[in-house]
């Protein structure tokens, strides 16, 4: 996987030289007054468990997989069952030994959803997830490392209000890779974006071509509606529900009527306009045909 | 405005509802139930709560988040109008992007105070997260794209050559006819006497042997040719009558079209000294 050319052949070559001349005894008997050999770095033991229902579409599916391959500390599972209660998650969770979770999944075969939440004791959101672009469209011409950490960039807006102060946290313990993670990569060449408009949470993933700040879009990007958090995991009682949020069936419905009342409103018209038409524009006297004469002729053609 | 209508009335509406009913008033289909207004969950207390007990105290390096507007707008982008950054494509992207720059402009020297290292060396390889073939696809499309646009921006120019070169040579045209006026101009004042100097000739000749000196001319032979069966220009209709072919009357002779039919004189007289067959026979006789 991960190959250093120039760097280990001459530390190997080092190595040798210095081994060769003689070799290193150890002591057979540790003192106890040394420290114990340090330990793994990696501390900030985030697991991810990243999994959908069954029953989405292709591009859910895509997204699912572009977070899997941008997340060395995400976990994957089978889709579940449409029918399992959502409290089912938390024991897969645990028996993935995941401490965070993020599922989809799609109702009426349109509208995507999406769950972030933290496993034992939650909080948890329910978003749901507008304008969807992949990773693998040809038009973001970036590219990173398969497992390199990602910078996370907030709006600053995330901390004016205590609702966007805490998806800011649980979009920090989620998305962010920890330090020293064994199938991270030690460098970082990659930003994921977190921008607030429109009172949605707009995401993006940069790649970082210089350090001076010149970017390019990787993906994959979407746009998440917060629905509701909630305190427990996947379920508990409401801390928030979004007042600006419509839900995609009352949208649809909304523009149905629209339309309606548009065809309704072209009859009412067309029908007043009959009506208006009908009146006398200026008065006539009905007698000035009497002396009208037609021809026998035409006469004729009347009486058909 | 509904609601607190039906708060006020409730007091004493269902009573009052008894009685109408009892009266025949009411029926099925005439009253419809009002929804009660949606109820917003907005609980800080306990949200505030929840972030204490979920946030983590654990140095920078393990988050590597940061919190930051968007980067100074040097293109301008947004300025117009502030409103319509989330419908405008271009300035929403545009806005999370410079997002991305403060982010990375504040994160990296951070990093490397830190002694991480950000940028890779050369000659290290790892996986990524698009494939070889993906992005040699996303190569092919930009460049197609570039090809496509330069191949646009030629035909526009191309265009734009050719509309300025049809005003070149209508000036060209006009130039000429210009000068042929005042040629003309200057031989009938030269006819009229009013000018003495044939210096127009020479400075024309001298304008065109200037402008004309390269140019092969033809031999005799040939251009007399070209005069005969034509040279260059529409071959075309070059027969049919014109009003200008119409009125020319210089073929017309009055001697053979003005005089009588059959009233050559010349004929005649010529006939007057010839004797007749009989006559001059008899004349043989005597």
């Amino acid at each position: 996987m991960v190959k250093r050319k120039h760097a280990d052949r001459s530390s190997g070559a080092a190595v040798d030289s210095k081994s060769t001349p003689k070799d290193e005894v150890l002591p057979a008997v540790r003192t106890s007054d040394e420290p114990a050999p340090k330990k793994q770095k990696w501390t900030n033991k985030q697991r991810v468990l990243i999994f959908s229902s069954r029953g989405v579409s292709y591009r859910a599916r895509h997204l699912m997989t572009d977070l899997r391959t941008l997340m060395p500390h995400s976990k994957a599972e089978t889709k579940m069952d449409r029918k399992d209660s959502l409290f089912v998650v938390n024991e897969i969770a645990e028996m993935k030994n995941c401490n965070r979770c993020i599922y989809f999944e799609m109702k009426k075969k349109q509208d995507l959803y999406m769950w972030v939440s933290g496993v034992p004791k939650g909080p948890s959101v329910k978003f749901l997830i507008e304008n969807v672009h992949t990773m693998l469209e040809l038009k973001m011409t970036g590219n990173c490392l398969k497992s390199s950490r990602p910078l996370l960039s907030f709006d600053t807006t995330f901390d004016k209000h205590p609702y966007w102060a805490l998806l800011k946290e649980l979009f920090i313990q989620t998305f962010g890779t920890p330090n020293h993670h064994p199938k991270s990569q030690p460098f970082i060449d990659h930003v994921f974006t977190f921008s607030i408009a429109d009172n949605r949470i707009w995401f993006r993933n940069y790649q970082i071509l210089e350090e001076d700040g010149s970017l390019a879009e990787i993906g994959p990007r979407f746009v998440m509606n917060p629905i509701r958090i909630f305190e427990g995991s996947f379920g508990g009682p409401t801390l928030f529900s979004n007042p600006h949020y419509i839900s995609p069936n009352e949208h649809r419905r909304r523009l149905r009527k629209k339309n309606a009342n548009k065809y309704l409103d072209k009859l009412q018209s067309k029908r007043l306009h009959a009506e208006n038409m009908r009146q006398p524009s200026y008065r006539l006297d009905p007698t000035d045909d009497v002396f009208t004469t037609i021809s026998p002729e035409e006469a004729a053609k009347y009486e058909k | 405005m509904a609601s607190e209508e039906s708060e006020l009335d409730s007091v004493d509406s269902d009573t009052e509802l008894q009685e109408a009913f009892r009266r025949g008033e009411l029926k099925p289909g005439l009253n419809i139930e009002a929804r009660a207004p949606k109820v917003h969950i907005n609980n800080v207390a306990g949200m505030k709560s929840k972030l204490q007990e979920i946030s983590q105290a654990i140095p920078w390096v393990e988050r590597l988040d940061s919190t930051c507007d968007p980067a100074a707008d040097v293109l301008g982008t947004e300025k117009e109008s502030g409103e319509d950054v989330v419908h405008d494509d271009f300035k929403r992207e545009m806005r999370f992007y410079r997002q991305a720059q403060t982010t990375v402009l504040e994160s990296i020297p951070r990093l490397h105070s830190l002694g991480i290292p950000t940028s890779r060396p050369e000659d290290y390889f790892a996986q990524m997260a698009k494939a070889d073939e993906h992005m040699t696809k996303v190569r092919e499309k930009l460049l197609a794209k570039q090809v496509s646009m330069d191949r646009s921006e030629k035909a526009k120019k191309l265009r734009e050559l050719r509309k300025f070169g049809k005003k070149v040579q209508h000036e060209v045209l006009q130039k000429r006819q210009k000068e042929k006026r005042e040629m003309l101009d200057a031989v009938k004042k030269y006819r009229k006497g009013q000018d003495n100097k044939l210096d127009f000739l020479e400075s024309g000749k001298q304008k065109i042997d200037g402008n004309k000196k390269q140019i092969h001319q033809p031999g005799k032979k040939r251009q007399f040719k070209n005069k005969k069966f034509g040279f260059g220009g529409q071959k075309k209709r070059s027969k049919y009558n014109t009003s200008k072919s119409a009125k020319d009357m210089s073929d017309f002779s009055v001697k053979k079209h003005a005089t009588r039919p059959g009233g050559v004189k010349k004929a005649k007289a010529a006939s007057k000294n010839r004797p007749g067959k009989r006559r001059r026979q008899k004349g043989k006789n005597k």
